[in-house]
């Protein structure tokens, strides 16, 4: 047991650095800061809301640094696309936050906030199952022709009308190999942004398929783009959240020893899957999620009438965050198995790539 | 070389965090000064204290707060060592939770059920009223990203070392 002094609480440190792996893994691969895994984990280990939210976003600034760093290397970055969409988030954060602060003048900022959340993760979570299956087919028809398949196979066909805007000026984002109107770039960081702000998350599950869809950048460069972005935009977070003393810079130290190391699985684990493959984790996270959500949302709604509710809401958390943590970790073993030719279940071919 | 080099910068980064926990000067900047006028205390003192067995904190401007003690303090004073949260006047005048009865405070209610975004938590009188030193914000940015930093390029140092150096990924390839 560790004396956290500053957040008042005595908890293992080995629960902390589990924490740090799990959602490393999670973070590096779907290229998200897990805000709406680590926030109930660390109010289950005894931390006061606030600071779990604080602990948070400052544990995400450290890790999206190491992850950040592994995906350069695995040239999953497009740095001009990342910081185009820099300012956009900022402003968005900012609105997000007072649109937020507006709801709760007008008293209706939990459920607000909760019913936003399971509507936005909810349709984020259909679009993306939809076109992640259809892409899946496509990749096992095109393997059937016998033609070769590359890293990423999408149907949507959004980014084709956003791309076509003559909005100036024109970005080239040469590692996305997309030529766009900045301000479409600015748009997905701003909107995205606002809801990241009104919903108190950083905002990666809503921006990586926004680069995806509506930007055209591959699954695995919106990945390391993404979490480029969150160095930036969730170091402000993690400046917002100590000055107003939410952090416990001891809870951060061990739990960021722990993503270092899921951070590294979770990002080279990506060079073993094909694009559909992360928009499937994806989704998966944000449905599970959203379960957790919906059940809050109940009881809230019902004033605390059902408390198995709240209690279920919590397991579905910390259950989703090692569900999509041994996903990720069966996929790479069975890329693996494939490459060297044993059996892999029918539906892993399509989503994993032989390694080299 | 990599691998040695960042991890000597790593264990430095860890070895200096540790350090600022454990010599106080991590403590001493969260709990800097008041938000508002009251009385400054160590509420793990009273944690224990019920409308049935209430706990007595003597007044005193004291240096350290040692036992059942509470400090005078005023809006953007100094909080003295050891405090972790303010009793405001607020509270007292309503008296529902602690009261003040000539040179003690009384407290009956050191927490209360409290909910937040369908969480329920234990509201406590820790970290109320206390504003963290301004500095501190910016120098838990530094350390954050130094360590990220460090652990990153180690990491990276160290799959190079074992030859499991990493190749960018061909993206375009088989389109």
């Amino acid at each position: 047991m560790f004396d956290f002094l500053i957040a008042g609480v005595q908890a293992p440190i080995i629960l902390l650095m589990l924490t740090g792996i799990t959602v490393g893994v999670v973070g590096g691969f779907i290229g998200v800061g897990g805000g709406y895994m680590v926030t109930p984990a660390l109010i289950v280990f005894g931390f006061p809301g606030y600071m779990a939210s604080g602990i948070d976003a400052t544990h995400i600034a450290g890790k999206s640094v190491i992850s950040t760093i592994r995906h350069r290397q695995l040239g999953n970055i497009d740095w001009t696309m990342g910081l185009a969409m820099v300012g956009g988030t900022m402003l968005g954060v900012e609105l997000g936050v007072r649109l937020l602060n507006y709801t709760k003048k007008l008293g209706i900022a939990g459920v607000a906030l909760l019913a936003g959340s399971v509507l936005v993760m909810f349709g984020i979570f259909i679009y993306t199952q939809l076109e992640t299956q259809r892409a899946t087919k496509k990749i096992q028809e095109v393997t059937k022709a016998g033609a070769t398949v590359g890293r990423e196979m999408k149907v949507s066909k959004v980014y084709k009308f956003t791309q076509a805007i003559p909005l100036y000026p024109i970005v080239r984002c040469h590692t996305a190999r997309v030529v766009i109107s900045m301000w479409v770039i600015v748009l997905v960081g701003l909107v995205t942004g606002v809801i990241a702000g009104f919903l108190g998350v950083g905002g990666g599950f809503i921006r990586t398929p926004s680069m995806v869809y509506v930007i055209g950048a591959t699954t695995h460069i919106s990945v390391g783009t993404d979490l480029f972005e969150i160095v930036i935009s969730g170091g402000y977070g993690a400046l917002r959240q100590s000055m107003s003393g939410n952090v416990d810079m001891m809870a951060v130290f061990w739990m960021i020893l722990g993503a270092m190391l899921g951070a590294q699985f979770g990002s080279i684990a990506t060079s073993y899957v094909r694009g559909p493959a992360i928009r499937y984790i994806l989704s998966y996270s944000l449905i599970l999620a959203t379960t957790g959500a919906l059940l809050r949302l109940i009881y809230v709604l019902t004033a605390g009438k059902y408390e198995w509710l709240s209690f279920f809401a919590v397991v579905f958390t910390l259950g989703e965050m090692l569900f999509l943590c041994t996903f990720i970790i069966s996929l790479v073993i069975f890329s693996v198995r494939h490459t060297h030719g044993k059996w892999v279940p029918d539906w892993v071919p399509p989503l994993v790539l032989k390694a080299d | 070389m990599k691998f040695i080099f960042w991890t000597i910068i790593a264990a430095l980064i860890g070895s200096y965090w540790l350090w600022s926990f454990y010599s106080g000067q991590m403590v001493r900047w969260y709990y800097y000064t008041a938000a508002f006028d009251g009385y400054a205390i160590n509420d793990v003192t009273f944690k224990d204290a019920s409308k049935d067995k209430p706990a007595l904190l003597a007044i005193g401007n004291f240096e350290k707060i040692e036992g059942l003690q509470a400090v005078p303090v005023k809006k953007g004073g100094r909080l003295p060592e050891h405090a972790n949260g303010i009793i405001g006047l607020d509270i007292l005048k309503a008296g529902k939770r602690a009261v003040l009865e000539g040179e003690q405070i009384k407290v009956m209610l050191p927490w209360e059920i409290k909910e937040s975004k369908g969480f329920k938590y234990r509201d406590t009188f820790k970290h109320k009223g206390i504003i963290t030193n301004q500095w501190s914000g910016a120098w838990n940015l530094a350390m954050v990203i130094a360590m990220g930093f460090a652990l990153g390029l180690m990491a990276e140092g160290f799959t190079d070392m074992f030859g499991l150096k990493l190749h960018k990924i061909k993206h375009f390839e088989g389109h």
